[in-house]
């Protein structure tokens, strides 16, 4: 029994530890943001990095939950008559919940794990120690840049991501299934509000935020040579996955709380 | 111009430096010897402000650096210039690109102002034109030499070696030897090598330090080294481990 209070005390204190070392290096980067210590030449290439290069992953992601999301959805509620809510309950789940976390996890993996075995690299070979001798702070020059890119392409990728499931959605339920297209279009007005894309927007922010300094921790804190480059990126987006599933749900109440759904 | 007092620093439950104490004049050539896992690099990054000792003062010009924050280093590190042991180039920047990083970070943004000193730079590691290759283009002896190119592009008044031959074949160790010394010249810095290669700290020391177990174990002049009867140094100046073939 005391063992198992043991381990599971020892957990929870590496846990907070965890987050103490992250949300350090959240302060640090926007005491830096804040000072005016912004290379923008660094920021527009991480927006190119992050941002342009992970369209084509998200906008496929996005419009084939649509489509299965819209086709499942219209399987159960044809037999209650009830058809023409298929775009309403669609796009409100892909806003409010799907959109940003499959948004999430995908840049988690496609970015935060590029991010982690980067600067790990430069890490194990000294050019971490070299940027700080020649007076450079690394979180100046490795984190901002991509703190800075990913707010401002976070919350675009998932507003991508929300589009594309939307529109596909409407292809599959109006061209493919044969749902009528007045009482569709009236429902998905009706029901989807300008909150919903708020919440979305908000979700793609707090979680573009969660990888950019989970993955920048794990690449700055690497050691062990190859070996410790090769786990970087696999602890990147294993946390930062577990992290956005965990904040989402507390996202999701504390925002129901700001936008009421009704 | 630069000075550690009873400098401690542990990893683990290794006690890597055991009190160093060790004083570094303007001008003079020290180089600090000492088996792998000696503590010679630790010391090294303690010089720059890249490690905290246990216990223990580093100062530069009589200032005490230890107790600095990170981005009050700037001011210091602006004085001391390290080539690091992998050379530590920006993999993602071209030769031309990294010099001209250093540069850039002291505020210099007329172009034709780096590019000069970039070509200086070059020309005084006796690599110049290759301004435009990329690191993963260049040997280990090249990549040695860019880095030290970009260690004094930035006109620092002292320079730190970490093990600036290990790696390389016997002759390009050489030329590196002759570069660390006409620099020391050309430029007057102070300079600390760190090394275990015992040609290179007969060709470039006027002092040596040799470490040994945490501590400085001998100080003194190369012939004083040549001389010396104790048994670690003479180890370690012929190299012999005390094992057997059997």
């Amino acid at each position: 029994m005391q063992n198992i209070l043991t381990k599971t005390g020892r957990t929870v204190l590496a846990i907070l530890a965890y987050i103490g070392e992250v949300a350090r290096l959240a302060m640090e980067s926007f005491l830096s943001i804040f000072s005016m210590r912004v290379r923008w030449r660094l920021v527009m290439r991480q927006i190119v990095e992050i941002g342009t290069r992970s369209q084509m992953v998200v906008i496929v992601t996005g419009a084939f939950t649509g489509a299965v999301f819209s086709a499942q959805l219209y399987f159960q509620l044809q037999r209650l008559g009830m058809a023409s809510t298929v775009g309403s309950v669609t796009a409100v789940a892909m806003f409010r919940e799907l959109g940003p976390a499959l948004a999430g996890l995908m840049v988690a993996g496609r970015v935060g794990a590029s991010i982690a075995a980067e600067i790990g690299t430069m890490k194990v070979t000294e050019q971490v120690d070299a940027l700080r001798s020649i007076g450079v702070h690394p979180v100046d020059y490795l984190v901002v840049p991509r703190v800075t890119a990913m707010m401002i392409s976070m919350p675009l990728l998932v507003a991508e991501c929300c589009a594309f499931s939307v529109l596909s959605a409407n292809y599959v339920a109006l061209n493919v299934l044969g749902i009528a297209e007045a009482g569709y279009m009236r429902n998905l007005i009706f029901y989807v509000g300008l909150f919903d894309i708020y919440k979305a927007l908000i979700k793609g922010f707090v979680f573009g935020l969660i990888i950019v300094f989970v993955a920048c921790r794990e690449g700055l804190r690497t050691e062990n040579g190859a070996a410790g480059v090769g786990r970087a990126p696999t602890e990147a987006v294993v946390i930062s996955s577990l992290a956005i599933l965990a904040v989402n749900f507390i996202l999701t109440f504390a925002l129901n709380i700001i936008f009421p759904a009704n | 111009m630069i000075e550690t007092r009873e400098l401690t620093k542990s990893f683990g439950n290794k006690a890597v430096l055991r009190g160093v104490s060790l004083t570094v004049q303007d001008g003079e050539t020290l180089v600090v010897l000492g088996r792998s896992g000696s503590g010679k690099s630790v010391i090294l990054k303690h010089l720059i402000g890249l490690m905290k000792p246990d216990s223990g003062e580093v100062l530069v010009e009589g200032e005490p650096i230890t107790g600095l924050q990170e981005r009050q280093m700037t001011s210091v590190r602006r004085k001391i210039g390290m080539l690091f042991q992998s050379a530590a180039l920006f993999d993602s920047m071209s030769v031309e690109e990294n010099l001209a990083f250093p540069l850039q970070e002291q505020g210099v943004r007329d172009l034709k102002i780096i590019n000069e000193r970039v070509a200086e730079a070059l020309e005084m590691v006796d690599l110049p034109g290759e301004q435009k290759k990329a690191p993963s283009d260049l040997s280990g002896g090249m990549r040695k030499r860019v880095g030290l190119a970009r260690t004094i592009i930035g006109k620092p008044r002292c320079i730190l070696y970490d093990e600036p031959t290990t790696g390389l074949d016997p002759i390009t160790s050489d030329s590196i030897n002759h570069l660390i010394r006409r620099l020391q010249r050309r430029l007057g810095v102070t300079s600390i090598v760190v090394t275990h290669d015992m040609k290179t700290a007969f060709h470039c020391a006027d002092r040596i330090a040799f470490l040994h177990e945490g501590r400085v174990h001998f100080s003194g002049t190369p012939d004083e080294m040549r001389a010396s009867k104790d048994t670690e140094i003479m180890n370690f100046i012929e190299g012999h481990s005390g094992d057997t073939d059997t």
